[in-house]
Formats: C-alpha cells, structure tokens, sequence
C-alpha cells in the first residue's frame, strides 16, 4: 500500500490552497444569491487567472427528488454524449431534479457566454458548489468537459470542487467519467459526519416525513447567517437512522458484489429491497475535524467508507451525532481553513493493504493512514469492505494483463491467418465471402473454425466487459478499438455467411435482427465512441447482411435501400473498408446486382466496379 | 457480509412482527398485510401437530399432492423421489384447502408486486410449503413470472429431506429461502434424532412453546418446564444425532435454501447445505445461562430487535491479537465470532474449515464463464468436424443420411472418430451444467443468448447421434424407449434455456428450404418408437390396444409430416433410404393390406387414410 502523508493537499492535486479556500467561502456564499433568483455567480478578481463560477442550492424535497424511489433519470445524451458504458450501450442514470435545474440554468441564463468568454480569455475555469449547489457544478464540468474537451479538442482543464455534495450519478457515470480520464478533474470535500453527501443512498419513502423541515433547517442556515435555526432532536435522530439504514443495506449489498457472494439469496432480496442507484466518483476529500484531510480515488471505496464513517461507537450517542451530523453539513469553511495549514494530509492509494485492526502497528508504515482510519472511526468490518473494493481494482487490471497478453497474441495470430484466407480468395479471383458460404474446400473449413475459435476469445473479453470486470478506460485504448476494427471488418462477413448458409435468417429473423453476434456490436460501438462518429455510422462489416436481405425482396419495394447501399459501397470502396473481392464474378452481390433493372443499373454509382 | 444485508434490510422486522401477530392472535391459522407493493402472509407456530401422531417424522412422498408441487418432483433416473414430513404437509394441506387461504393469498397476488412468506416454529414448515407450492404455481402459470417470493421463517424445525433440497437448488430456488435460527435453538435440529422414545416429553415441550408464544410473558413466568435432567438428557441425544449427521453428511431429513445463524454477536449466513449441517452441531451447545435450546425458541423476538439497530454501531473486534492481517483470514475470523463460537477453543479449527468450505473458492462465476467461453471455442474444431460429417453422410451415394450412417456404422476410422467427438462434447457439456448447478456461474448465465444458442446447435447436431447410438446398442431394450427413459439431463435442461429464451417468439414463418438441422432434436427417438408401433402393429389381436397403437402412428405421422411439410427437418431425413423413409414405406405397405382385413378397427372411417 502506499500512503503518501505530511505534504499539503495543494501539491498533490495541483490546486492551490487559497484557491480552495476561495470557492469554498464563494460556494458558501453562492446559497444567499439563489434565495435571489440568482442561478449562479460569477467570480473574477482583477489580476488573477481564475474565473470562478459558484452554483447555490435549492431547499424543497423537490429541488431533491422528482419522484420515488430514488428521483432518478436516465441522463440525456445530447447534452452528455459520453456518460454511457459503450459498449454496454447502457445509459448513465442521474438525479432529476438537478439535471433539470442544470437545463434551466443552461437556457435561461447566461452561462453559455460566460463561459466561452473564459475560454477565450484562456482563463483558468473552476466550478464549485456546495450542498445541493454541487451536482450543478458538477453537471456544468462535465457539460464543458464534453463542449470544449471532446468535441473542440480544446485543451483547456477545468476544475470541478464540490464541499458536502449531494451524490448525482450513478455506476455508469462514475465508469464514464473514469473511462474518458475525467475524474483528476473532480475534487469532492465530505466532513466526515456530514449527512447531505449521504442522503441519497436512502428512498424518498423512508425519510419523506423528515426531509422538509431538515431540509427547511439547512436554508435557514446556508442564507441567513445571523440566525440559529433548530431542530428536534426526534427529527434529527430519526432522519439520522433512516438515512444509515438505508445506507447499511446498499453498501453492504454493494460489498458482496465485490466479494462475488454467489449466493442465490441475494438476487432475490433485491426484489424486495430499494437499493440506490447513486455512486461517488473522482478524487474525494474526507475532513476528519482533527485537521487530517484524507484523499481516496477508488469510488468504490470512498462509497463504503461513506457508510461506516458514519456508523456511532454505541447506540447511546445517537441523538448528539444525529445533530452533529446536520451541523457538520455548515462547518466545511472553519474546518478546511484549519486543515490546510496543518499539512497534515494522508493519501490513500491501493486500498486493498490498509491495516485491518485499529491498535495494531503502531510503530509500522502503516501508522500513519491506520491513524486516519481510525479518524474516520473504521471497524474491522468496514476495512475489509473496504479493502474488497481496492481488491477488486486490482482484480480488474489482472483481468486487463491477461487479456493484453495471451488472448490478445491469440487473436492476432487467428486474424493473420484469416486475412492470408482472404488474399488466397483474392488469387483466386472468387469472393472471400461466395468461397466461405459454399464451404468447398479444406481451406474453407479450416477458415471456419478459425472463425469460431476468434468468437471465443472475443466472448471473453466480452463477458468481462459486461460485467464491468475490465479497468473503466479499457473500451477506449486505441490498440483494442483498432485490432476490433480489423476484425469486425474481417471476419463479420464470414459470419454472416454462416448465417444465411444456413438459413438462420428463417429461424430467427434477419441476421441485423437478432442474428448479429454482440462482438461486433461492442467492436462497432468502440469505433464510433473513438472516432467521435453518430452511433451505427460504422455499419461496413454488415454490407453482405444487407446484401443477403435486399437479395430476397423485389427492386421496387426496396428501391431506397437499394440506392442507399449503393451510395455507402462507393464510399467504403474509396476509404478501402471494403475489398474488391466484392466485385468479383460470381458473387452473392454481382449475381444480385445483375438482376436489377437495366435502366438502374445504367446510372447507378457502382457500376463502374463491375464489368457489364 | 450478506448477513449484514439481510439485517439491515427491514423485513426480517416486519415479518417477525407478523409472526408474533399470527401466534398471539389466529392460532392455526394465519394473518396477511400489506406495506407499500410487498404482501406478507404469516403463519402462526401454534398449529395441531402433537408427537403423538402416528405420522410424527415419517417421510412421505409429494408427488401424491395433486400436482401442486409438479415442477419441483421431475427428477431424473436414479434418484429418490423429494420427501417431506408427513405431519407438516398435512398441516400444508388444511391450509391449502381452507377457502379463507385461497382468497386471500389471491387477493395479495393480485395486490403485490413481491410476497414474503414467513412463519415461527411450525409454522416456518407450512410457510415453507406454501412458498414451494406458489413457485411451482407461478411457474406453471407463467414463463418469467413478475411476482418475486421470499420465505423467511425463524426456528423452523427441518422439512423434507436430502432430494428435496437438490430439487430445490436445480430450480434455483434456494434463495427464496432464508431460515433463521437462533444460538442453540433445539428445533431445527429436533429431526435429525429419531424422537420415538422422547413423545410425552415433546409433548410437553410443544405445549410449553405455545403457550410462550400465545402470550410472551408466559416463559418468564413458567421455567420449569421439564426436569433438568430430562432437558439435559434429551439434548445429549439430538446432539449426538446432529453430530453424527453432520459428520457422515448424511440424514433422513436435510435442510434446503439459506441459514442465518444468529447469536448475540452477530450473524452469518450460509447457503450450503453440508455446511448448514455442520454449522447446526457446532452453534448447539450449551448456553451461558444453563439453557438447553428449549426457551431459547421462544427468543426470535428479543432478537430481531436487537438486529434492527445493530447497524448503527461499529463492530468492536475482540481479542485482537490473534486475528490474522490477511483478509480472508479477518473475515472467517468475524464469521467465526459472529456465531459465538470463537471462543471455544475445542471446535473453532473445525469451524473454520467448515466455514471455508461454505465460502466457495478458487475462480468467481464470472471469470469461470469467461473462462469456459475459452473452453467452448476450444470445442468448435470437434464440432465443426461433426457438421463436416453430417453433410458428407448427406452427400454420400448410399442415402443413408446423417442419423442412419451413423446408427449403422462400420468400424471405421471415420466413424469412431466422430463418437469421440461426440462423447467430447457430452462431457464439456456435463461440466458446464454441472458447474450451473452448483452456482460456480453467474445466475444468468442461462439467459446469455450466447450460451443459449450455441446449446440449442450442439443439442439439434449431437442428439441425434446420441439416439442412433442409443437404438445402435440397443438400450431401448434394456432401459425402454428413449425419450422417456434414455434422455441425458443436459438436454432437458437446453430445451428448459431454449424455451425460456424463446418463450414470445412465435414460430409462423415458413422456411424456403429444409432447415441445416432437424428442429425437433428427439425427432428419431421418436421415429425409433413409431416403427416399434408398426411392428407391434402388425402382430397385435386385442383390439384396444390397437386402437390405440393406430393412434399413436397416427399421431407421429400427422407430426412428422407437419415438418416436413414446414421444411423443419433436415434433408437427411428425407435421404432415400433414411430410417424415416423407410418408415413411410412400411406404413404404406401396412396400410394397403389393411384394405384387405375391413374388420379391422374403424379407425380410418373418418379419412384418415390418406
């Protein structure tokens, strides 16, 4: 494990103290604008090369939640095309309420120019918010990181600081934010009783009766400072429960994942049970009131730590902790000005080798981060979860060596051997695809088990990727889209031909139906997410699936796809993603494009490919 | 860490509640309710078994139940038929039939979205049979039912016994199931003794119970129940019952679906059932305050509620020292110390290996099916060879086809090659559905369509070798026909996959040309027994029989020629001199003398002849 300890949080995320101490008092402050109308704020100081733009928050449950159980939506991909699992083609699940209030402020304000004056001004841009003015701040980063990172290549970085944040995404988003390297861009500050960060991990249902007066109690505070707003104790220890309920059940669930608990009974308890959907992600700050910052960027861990951290070392300290507990939500200005003086600051890394027991090495390496744990007052239990999740990281990266060496040399030596198959076809002047779908010769044959021996080392990738067992970013590394690329194109059209010889088509539809393989799906997908392209623009390796389709209806039915296939064959054809083996004589497509019209054929745009 | 779960989520609270509920107010009987989609049903543990009835332990079969439990009694050759208490089902069978029951476990399936079934002592076993009943129900109603049932009792004794359990697991239906037993409650390991010689002092136990828990205030009050003796003598007994039990792993009565040991320290749970075994010996022992398991029964109550706030604290470890750094270790150590027993020193070694075993180890489901994705491809060279064959059995100039080339093979090289390859597959085959059955792949694993198809391939291409070499080596005559007594498991478990993944396809579209493989995979088992009909047919005097037989033939050849006519079989059925042709050819014959006999059966009066 390694810890790296002393230092001042400011050299180990490259931002400045007194920059966060700024937006921490700005975000603060951001609230009182909001009471104003005042959507956001922005902060310039003369001279200085930041701009700041500070989000407040909202205070009715349903600025909170939209519905039950969670107020949860998938997100919208034309604003955040990215925050999907590619090749999962799973959305990223966000919180209504906020998301809403980001398109809000979106159209009706004037951020959009604000912050492309900043841009231009080549300025340092930081969004921050605090309570429920994080998720905008959040929401707003990745907007920009989309607008100015993905689509304009810009290489402008922002900054995201959020102080007591409520959660906004989902496993998905954290995965994407993960996958597209975005989260150094994200600090999230969470004292280490504070329960906004914690109050979506519980349904709606269960704290619908408390929520408005605690919820009421926190406007009171954040917009009228000379004020001391109270709440009943009752209240409080009642939401305080709820919430850690609530929280215990889906950390708990959440860790047996980790350890891959196969046992049945778990799947079924989550019929009966609603688990939240809400996950943390990028690099997050625990502020343990002794002036010790602790830094961890394994959301998994941070989620399990956002549970036991808060669990009471016995019952009888509730009501004084449940209070502490709304009260800490406010303390993030006084606790961060003393903390970062302090340099006291610990850096956990790896957390799959913390120290177990909370009095055990002393003496040891491990003394130092033992010390913070205990700061955040972490059983046994919770290490073990917690280490799980560091565990499980590393599991991943295991997986990703393994795949990188022998699946990946297997691959490559089956694809070289098909694509000697392939220029064999070309000698011979038949089509790669005819000489496959008649099966005459031994080549033939050899050919086919090569292809399904490649659909087993794909399967494999395939079945770690589905269940997220592959580290976040591996869908994006340029050798994997690439060599998916060289396959799809390759092998896709024998697999069609496999498909119409034997009729499958009649048995389950259409081979772009049902019928195609979903390795050519995640590889399709990979491309079009590296390429920045429109999803299912990447359709060349399906070409003779279209053939084989337009082959068994009438010309005058189809004219449109017709004319439509021809168009994109000229294009693949001058971009050399098809071969001209294609256009050889005999072909399914020669034969069938010589069955059309004469007065088409005449005009049409791949007529010069073949010879009349 | 899935007991934590369990404990945090709210309805082990609710459901106790209930349970409570049902034994102060409707004895024998039950009480059902509702919060917010989910339906509980509770039945109360006060209910008419005394240790008198003559049936008290026999096992009885399920299947004389009308067919309520259906699904759940298919078993396989060689195995012995699922059994249950014979006491307890009939308690299942007074609730059953009471109308009360049926209209309102109607009304909460109507009403609910999840049901949760649940019941104390005795209670936990007619709950038990009820969730089994409503399973099986929903299964035969619908394919992918929407309703999710979850039985959870507290200190029920056993049920059923080591058959039960395996059906209930290859139905996956294990997890519906979480027993609660608390310290060393002695009911739920009462069965593993046989309890003739203790009948009057059960009896009274019985009552002392229900009385308990009619009214909670009794077992204060009562605590003589039974002399210390007796009490001692008759834990002695079950307890060298459940040790050996737990040592020969084997039992009359067998628990099935998840335990979750309780004690003040904490809980864990355990889903195997030779650990649950084990786990019962070494969590019964004496408790601290001199009690033999008796009132400890009466005690689910205290309990729940102190679960229902445990997650607020943190977990103090105790005796640190001797916990290892490792987390494995850790974490045995905490299940250890979550059922009490860290501290005896004579049974902890046992314990732990016990718990080890429980905890499977070696590769997760996952990387195991990513793993067999490897295996399969590694396959495809021995099935592509068998592909190859077929279509040169096809091709070949003595019309044979592919089923009877194979049925009728010389000793050639060609021939014992593709055997192999079939006895290959079989294996590889076994293996994946063994490892299914025994959870080391993830739950849905079947429903990837990948494995589901390629199931599907391997079955419609190998099967039919199977029944060639079934007939070829005459089993019919050994074991009877195929379809009903030759046919592996791993081919009834496909069809279950195929069907379950197919169940909204509608299969109306008319094939242009006969399909690569016959659709149907039994399709010569079923032509092995039709021609055993014609032969039979042509010897037979009785004209019942006959009758019958001519139905039978009738029937396959309406079928038969169904796909044919549908184009769902392969060309090598249609070979010249295929089995089937030959069938056709015999039946014509058949038939054209029977123009000859008119008194024979009027069966073709209604132009059944072609």
């Amino acid at each position: 494990m390694k810890t790296m300890e002393g230092g001042r949080l400011g050299e180990n995320t490259g931002i400045r103290e007194e920059l966060i101490r700024k937006a921490c008092s700005l975000a603060l402050k951001a609230h009182k604008a909001a009471s104003d109308n005042k959507l956001f704020v922005v902060e310039k100081s003369r001279g200085s090369a930041e701009v700041i733009f500070c989000f407040g928050g909202s205070w009715s449950v349903g600025d909170w939640f939209t519905k039950k159980p969670f107020g949860e939506t998938k997100i919208s991909l034309d604003l955040f095309p990215s925050l999907r699992s590619i090749g999962n083609d799973q959305i990223a699940v966000v919180n209504e309420a906020f998301l809403k209030k980001f398109q809000l402020i979106l159209e009706s304000t004037t951020l959009r120019n604000e912050v492309e004056k900043a841009v231009t001004g080549k300025m340092q841009i930081v969004f921050t918010g605090h309570s429920s003015g994080g998720p905008l701040a959040i929401l707003t980063t990745i907007w920009f990181l989309e607008k100015y990172l993905r689509a304009e290549n810009n290489q402008i970085q922002p900054l995201c600081m959020t102080f007591g944040s409520a959660l906004v995404g989902d496993r998905i988003f954290s995965h994407a934010i993960n996958r597209e390297n975005w989260s150094s861009h994200f600090v999230h500050f969470i004292m280490r009783s504070d329960i906004v960060p914690r109050i979506f991990l519980c349904p709606l249902s269960s704290i619908e009766r408390e929520l408005q007066p605690i919820l009421n109690f926190f406007h009171k505070k954040s917009t009228y400072f000379n004020q001391e707003p109270e709440i009943k104790p009752h209240q409080a220890l009642s939401f305080f429960s709820m919430v850690l309920r609530n929280a215990s059940s889906v950390t708990s669930h959440a860790a047996c994942k980790y350890m891959e608990c196969t046992n049945l009974l778990l799947e079924k308890l989550t019929n009966f049970i609603e688990l939240s959907p809400y996950r943390p992600f990028g690099t997050n700050v625990f502020c343990t009131k002794n002036g010790r910052l602790i830094v961890l960027k394994n959301p998994d861990a941070v989620f399990q730590m956002l549970f036991y951290s808060l669990q009471l070392s016995s019952e009888s300290e509730g009501k004084e902790f449940a209070q502490r507990s709304l009260m800490e939500h406010f303390e993030y200005q006084i606790e961060l000005e003393e903390s970062l003086g302090m340099q006291d600051m610990v850096h956990l890394d790896g957390v799959e080798g913390i120290p177990l027991f909370s009095n055990r090495g002393a003496a040891s390496e491990l003394a130092t981060s033992n010390i913070a744990l205990n700061d955040l007052g972490l059983s046994t239990t919770a290490r073990l979860c917690v280490r799980a999740a560091g565990e499980l990281e590393k599991q991943k990266l295991r997986n990703q060596d393994k795949i990188d060496g022998s699946s990946k040399r297997k691959i490559k030596e089956a694809i070289n051997l098909l694509e000697k198959y392939h220029m064999d076809c070309e000698l011979r002047k038949t089509s790669y695809y005819d000489a496959f779908k008649l099966q005459k010769n031994k080549d033939d044959f050899e050919a086919n088990v090569k292809r399904q021996e490649l659909a087993g080392y794909w399967d494999e990738v395939l079945s770690l990727l589905k269940t997220y067992q592959l580290p976040d970013e591996f869908e994006c590394r340029e050798e994997w889209v690439e060599l998916g690329t060289r396959y799809r194109r390759l092998v896709e059209p024998l697999d069609i031909a496999n498909y119409y010889r034997h009729s499958l088509n009649e048995n389950t539809g259409p081979y772009m139906g049902t019928g195609r393989p979903a390795r050519y799906k995640y590889t399709q997908r990979w491309r079009e997410h590296a390429l920045n392209l429109p999803l299912k623009s990447s359709l060349e390796s399906c070409f003779w699936a279209e053939v084989e389709e337009l082959c068994q209806g009438k010309f005058e039915e189809m004219k449109e796809r017709v004319l439509h296939l021809e168009g994109e064959i000229s294009k693949w054809v001058c971009d050399k993603e098809i071969g001209m083996d294609v256009f050889s004589e005999g072909s399914t497509f020669v034969k069938w494009w010589r069955t059309l019209p004469y007065e088409h054929r005449i005009g049409s745009r791949v007529a010069r490919f073949i010879d009349c | 860490m899935l007991a934590t779960f369990v404990a945090s989520s709210p309805f082990l609270t609710e459901s106790w509640r209930l349970c409570s509920l049902a034994n102060t107010t409707a004895p024998e009987s039950f009480v059902t309710d509702h919060i917010g989609t989910t339906g509980y049903i509770a039945f109360s543990g006060i209910q008419n078994v005394c240790g008198s009835d003559p049936g008290f332990r026999n096992l009885v079969q399920m299947d004389c139940t009308d067919g309520l439990f259906a699904p759940l009694l298919r078993r396989g050759e060689g195995e012995d038929p699922a059994m249950v208490h014979a006491g307890f089902l009939h308690l299942f069978h007074t609730v059953y039939s009471c109308p009360r029951f049926q209209s309102e476990a109607l009304a909460i399936m109507q009403k609910s979205k999840s049901i949760i079934i649940t019941g104390h002592s005795v209670g936990g076993t007619t709950a038990s049979l009820v969730s089994l009943w409503l399973l099986s129900y929903l299964q035969q109603t619908s394919i992918s039912s929407p309703l999710s049932i979850l039985c959870i009792t507290f200190g029920s004794p056993l049920l059923g016994n080591e058959s039960l359990s395996r059906a209930i697991l290859h139905k996956k239906w294990s997890g519906n199931f979480c027993h609660v037993v608390l310290g060393n409650d002695i009911v739920p390991r009462l069965l593993f003794a046989p309890l003739e010689s203790f009948t009057s002092q059960l009896h009274f136990l019985l009552q002392y119970w229900q009385m308990s828990m009619a009214s909670p205030h009794f077992a204060e009050l009562n605590t003589q129940v039974l002399a210390k003796e007796v009490k001692a003598e008759l834990f002695l007994f079950v307890l060298a019952h459940v040790g050996e039990s737990a040592r020969a792993e084997r039992s009359s009565y067998w628990p099935f679906g998840n335990y979750l040991f309780c004690s003040d320290e904490g809980e864990i749970c355990v889903d195997n059932a030779k650990a649950t075994v084990k786990m019962l010996r070494f969590m019964f022992r004496m408790s601290e305050s001199g009690d033999y398991g008796i009132k400890e029964h009466v005690k689910y109550g205290d309990w729940v509620e102190k679960v229902s706030s445990r997650f607020m604290t943190r977990r103090v470890v105790e005796g640190e020292r001797e916990y290892s750094e490792s987390s494995y270790e850790a974490g045995l150590d905490l299940a250890l110390q979550s059922c009490g027993i860290s501290r005896q020193v004579s049974i902890v070694g046992e314990a732990k290996e016990c718990l080890k075993m429980a905890r499977r180890l070696g590769r997760t489901p996952n990387l195991n099916r990513a793993y067999l994705a490897i295996e399969l491809s590694k396959k495809t060279p021995i099935r592509a060879q068998i592909e190859w064959y077929k279509r040169c059995c096809d091709e070949s100039e003595d019309q044979m086809g592919y089923y009877d080339s194979f049925k009728q093979r010389g000793a050639s090289k060609k021939h014992s090659k593709i055997n192999m390859n079939r006895i290959k597959l079989a294996t590889f085959w076994d293996e994946v559905i063994r490892k299914f059955d025994a959870n080391e792949l993830p739950h849905d694993f079947d429903k990837g369509a990948k494995w589901v198809y390629t199931s599907q391939f391997y079955k419609l291409l190998v099967e039919p070798l199977d029944i060639a070499e079934y007939y070829r080596t005459n089993m019919h005559r050994v074991k009877g026909h195929y379809v009903e007594h030759g046919r592996e498991r791993r081919y009834h478990i496909m069809d279950k996959w195929w069907r379950a993944h197919n169940s909204n396809l509608e299969e109306n579209n008319k094939r242009s040309k006969f399909a690569s493989l016959t659709q149907d995979s039994c399709f010569w088992a079923r032509l092995e027994e039709a021609r055993d009909w014609v032969h039979d047919v042509r010897r037979e005097r009785d004209g019942r029989k006959l009758t019958f037989l001519w139905e039978n033939i009738h029937n396959f050849d309406n079928y038969s020629r169904r796909l044919v006519d549908r184009k769902e079989v392969s060309i090598d059925v249609l070979a010249e001199n295929s089995s089937y042709s030959r069938w056709m050819e015999d039946l014509r014959d058949l038939k054209s003398q029977l123009h000859y006999f008119p008194q024979l059966p009027g069966f073709f009066d209604g132009g059944m002849v072609p």
